[in-house]
């Protein structure tokens, strides 16, 4: 399962073989609910610009972080009643949980050529929509800048450094996941983040809030974020570490319990097609299908060095490494 | 005759009571028995593991020491501060006391994440105030706000307003007779205080103590951004991290720890009803205005003390965010040439939740109070009147949903309705009305409080001859209890409106798209790294909020000690 390895598809060039949206035979309608991670902003314009391709559709959204939107799901399950007809999440293993479950509904339709196989599962129940790598933002007034994760947790960045808690982020689980699993990281290296003093905030976004305006000079951070701001002016830099990256690849699914299904189709449709790569593109997102194009943050051709991620072992040891997490850092 | 008329009477009563118990039974058991249940009885066997486990765990006792710690001292805080003014204010004749009053009640009506935030904004290397003036501290030293003491400090100043409200109603009431008996008898004004004021000031006193005691123990925004960060957790704040991180398989364990953070309220109110029992606080209300005791020298320091606790209090705070919400991205130093209106643009132009979460807050706090107080006040009447066990047990019950945290009245109100009523076959999840159920079960006992307080120093002869005369009770509730109680039921349904207007916790987790409301806008925003946005929101919310209190200011002339942030 390490697919990540395969980072090169960012470099290959595939034409897209998409169908026309307008080809659908019947165009869908009624309401769609989603329940998303994406920060508020992208996802009003992703669910805008899915309206304006569907225009039968109303879409209600419930926007989390992932291990809430998890919660969420697992009470309305809990309850019998889940009303989630979609869900546009940060990791595949949060959706790899909801397959083992058997809450999800496999799409063999989707079209997923011009995807790298092993971004969307075999089974075709989840599809990655974009890659989102998580590496160290630093703000640009900061004394050092470390250039691998080791740099980052020496003892000269004590009460320096902010990270998202795996326990609201699920990007920052992955990255929990894929970095305890490494021997050259492992456990140690939050050890010696914690001996740092480093604080583990609710959710990327707070750990960009405190890198940008300088209160934690250093933070954990997923990439879009750091180049977002920066690009909007915001003292911050986004450094790739020398040992690479670990990244989750956003996956959109539909639910059994779908009420709509043909409009959770459509959703999915629209998130792979070539104008929801755009638009993840012009948010600042390397999209998944790599036909599209790179951020403007990400020159063409550059290959990043992914860290490989096992996802059955992360899906496995997932709530063990929450709790150590926990006990380590108190939240 | 006399026995139809009696007969009658005893029926409308006793038909009346039974509505209030089911009323108060739908809004705070149901919902919480129906937790409870998942506590001791995980998926519906009996199970006793979630209980020995959470209080064998260090954590809950040291979250358990840590939310005694905060709220007692954030009470205390607030009781220093809240009573301080309100004798100042309302005792003595210092100047310019509606524009103080006014701006000294206005953290009440902010929410505690924004007033958090705004702290934040203003000390800390972030802070983009002390970047413009050159005094902000280097890069990753610690905000000293992050600590027990930081989170005091805002609790203190959050609820000051809560004491200063109750013990202000109460000074209104203080008769002018016997203040004028103790000074013709020599005494000086701070005897009389001593001696008179305060004796007859202690049921509104201990009424606010206890609100006050039981918001500091629920507030989950202020040691949410103070605490967690600094690894300082109080119960609310480990609640919400077990159950958003570990989503409902901990349940039953956070169903537990809810327990145990009631137990706490639950004694502090037991506490409240033991030191109110044992005296008769009875006062006449018809003497006239008091005249103010005379600060004469003193009066130009006691009023620019005043104003420099306002400045500090508020003004401060809040100048920082607005400062933050004119920056193009966070971090960005403001200049005369980075200040933009943008943020602004985007969330009252470009965001269409954050337009529909104004009129969702609006009309959600609007039907909350109106409602609440509409039950409060024949409630009060039977709890302060009608003693009985029942009553008792009324009362503690509703006031579990308060001392509780936002969150868990949240997972509660999920479970009841996530599947479609019984009967009627609507479903409340997803729509508006689950947070309007929330509101009404969370913020009962803040319209309560303030009523039963108000009882406490009515004479009953009033209502004991008009029942004489043949007027039923539902008659004297609204021709002579109402008009008695009106100002504290004000206070009640303004206390109401402004905490629903700003409230996170409850709706955080209840939301839907279409039903947002201004907490969730301005937190996603926040919690999404957009927090120029956040404060852009954050701002407006206080403005509107402000645009409110003025605009009852200009329309006419109501009722002297109705609106609080009135002289």
């Amino acid at each position: 399962m390490n697919y990540l390895l395969r980072g090169v598809w960012l470099a290959a060039a595939l034409v897209s073989m998409l169908a026309p949206l307008s080809a659908q035979a019947q165009a869908p309608k009624g309401k769609l609910v989603l329940y998303t991670s994406q920060p508020e902003r992208d996802a009003t314009q992703t669910t805008t610009a899915f309206k304006q391709a569907y225009p039968g559709v109303e879409v209600e959204v419930f926007r989390s972080g992932t291990t809430e939107v998890m919660g969420k799901l697992a009470a309305e399950f809990a309850a019998g009643a889940p009303k989630a007809d979609v869900l546009l999440i940060a990791d595949a293993a949060s959706m790899e949980a909801l397959k083992k479950d058997g809450r999800l509904l496999a799409y063999p339709e989707a079209k997923v050529a011009g995807l790298a196989a092993g971004t969307y599962d075999a089974d075709r129940t989840y599809f990655g929509s974009k890659l989102i790598t998580t590496g160290i933002a630093v703000n640009t007034a900061a004394k050092n800048r470390p250039a691998s994760w080791a740099d980052l947790a020496k003892p000269e960045n004590k009460g320096q450094i902010a990270m998202p808690s795996p326990l609201y982020s699920g990007a920052a689980a992955i990255m929990l996941g894929t970095m305890t699993a490494r021997p050259d990281l492992g456990w140690t290296f939050f050890e010696k983040l914690k001996a740092d003093e480093a604080v583990a905030v609710r959710g990327n976004g707070a750990v960009l809030t405190a890198v940008a305006s300088g209160e934690k000079p250093y933070g954990v951070l997923v990439d879009f974020m750091a180049f977002n701001a920066k690009a909007k002016g915001s003292p911050i830099d986004f450094i790739f570490p020398a040992e690479g990256v670990p990244a989750v690849t956003e996956p959109v699914a539909m639910l059994k319990t779908a009420q709509n299904p043909a409009a959770a189709r459509a959703f999915i449709d629209f998130i792979l097609s070539d104008e929801g790569q755009k638009l993840a593109l012009s948010m600042g997102y390397i999209p998944a299908r790599a036909s599209v194009g790179t951020p403007s943050w990400l020159p063409p051709g550059t290959v990043i060095k992914l860290m490989p991620t096992d996802i059955g072992n992360v899906v496995q040891n997932n709530s063990a490494n929450l709790k150590r997490f926990s006990e380590l850092f108190g939240n | 005759m006399a026995d139809t008329a009696g007969w009658r009477e005893r029926a409308e009563e006793t038909a009346l009571l039974w509505v209030l118990v089911a009323i108060v039974a739908i809004l705070s058991l149901l919902p919480l028995a129906r937790l409870l249940f998942e506590g001791v009885a995980p998926g519906g066997r009996f199970s006793t593991a979630a209980l020995s486990s959470v209080l064998s765990s260090a954590t809950t006792w040291t979250a358990a020491q840590h939310s005694l710690v905060t709220a007692c001292g954030g009470t205390a805080l607030a009781v220093l501060i809240g009573a301080t003014v309100a004798v100042l204010v309302g005792l003595t004749d210092i100047r310019g006391r509606n524009a103080f009053v006014f701006c000294f009640v206005l953290p009440l009506m902010i929410a505690p994440q924004v007033v958090a935030l705004a702290w934040l904004q203003l000390f800390g290397p972030s802070s983009t105030l002390l970047k413009m003036i050159g005094l902000a501290p280097a890069m990753g030293s610690r905000n000293p706000l992050y600590s027990a003491e930081g989170i005091v400090l805002l609790l203190g100043v959050q609820y000051a307003p809560l004491v200063f409200l109750t013990l202000r109603a109460g000074l209104r009431t203080l008769p002018q007779e016997l203040l004028e008996a103790g000074l013709a008898a020599g005494a000086k004004p701070l005897t009389i205080l001593r001696t008179i004021i305060l004796p007859l000031m202690t049921p509104p006193l201990v009424a606010g103590i206890a609100l006050c005691f039981v918001s500091c123990l629920g507030n989950f925004g202020i040691p949410a951004f103070l605490g967690i960060p600094g690894n300082y957790l109080v119960l609310p704040t480990l609640i919400y991290q077990r159950l958003a991180g570990l989503g409902p398989s901990v349940l039953s364990e956070v169903a537990v720890l809810s327990c145990l953070i009631g137990f706490i309220a639950v004694l502090g109110i037991f506490l409240q009803d033991l030191m109110l029992r044992r005296r008769d606080f009875r006062i006449t209300t018809t003497s006239n205005a008091m005249r103010p005791f005379e600060l004469a020298r003193w009066r130009p320091a006691v009023e620019i003390a005043l104003w420099i606790l306002t400045i500090v209090v508020l003004v401060l705070p809040l100048v920082a965010l607005l400062l933050s919400s004119l920056v193009p991205a966070a971090g960005v130093p403001l200049t005369v040439k980075s200040a933009t209106w943008s943020n602004y643009d985007y969330v009252l132009f470009d965001h269409a939740a954050a337009k529909r979460a104004f009129i969702n807050s609006f009309s959600l706090s609007a039907t909350a109070a109106i409602v609440i107080v509409l039950v409060a006040v024949p409630l009060a009447y039977f709890l302060v009147w009608r003693r009985s066990r029942l009553l008792r047990v009324l009362n503690l019950v509703a006031e579990m949903p308060y001392a509780l945290p936002g969150v868990v009245l949240a997972i509660a109100a999920i479970l009841v309705f996530l599947k479609p009523l019984p009967v009627f076959g609507l479903t409340l999840y997803n729509t508006v009305w689950i947070i309007l159920f929330g509101y009404l079960a969370r913020f009962l006992v803040l319209g309560l409080r303030p009523v039963i307080g108000g009882y406490y120093q009515l004479d009953r002869t009033l209502e004991e001859a008009a029942q004489i005369a043949g007027a039923r009770l539902l008659r004297r509730l609204a021709t002579i209890i109402l008009p008695l109680v009106a100002p504290m039921a004000t206070a009640g349904a303004l206390l109401v409106f402004l905490t629903a207007f700003n409230e996170l916790t409850v709706s955080a987790l209840l939301w839907s798209s279409g039903a947002e409301t201004l907490g969730v806008v301005v937190f996603s925003f926040q919690q999404g790294g957009d927090s120029t946005y956040a404060a852009a929101l954050a701002m407006l919310t206080v403005a509107v909020t402000i645009a409110l209190m003025l605009s009852t200011l200009l329309t006419g002339k109501p009722a002297r000690g109705v609106l609080p942030w009135r002289g």
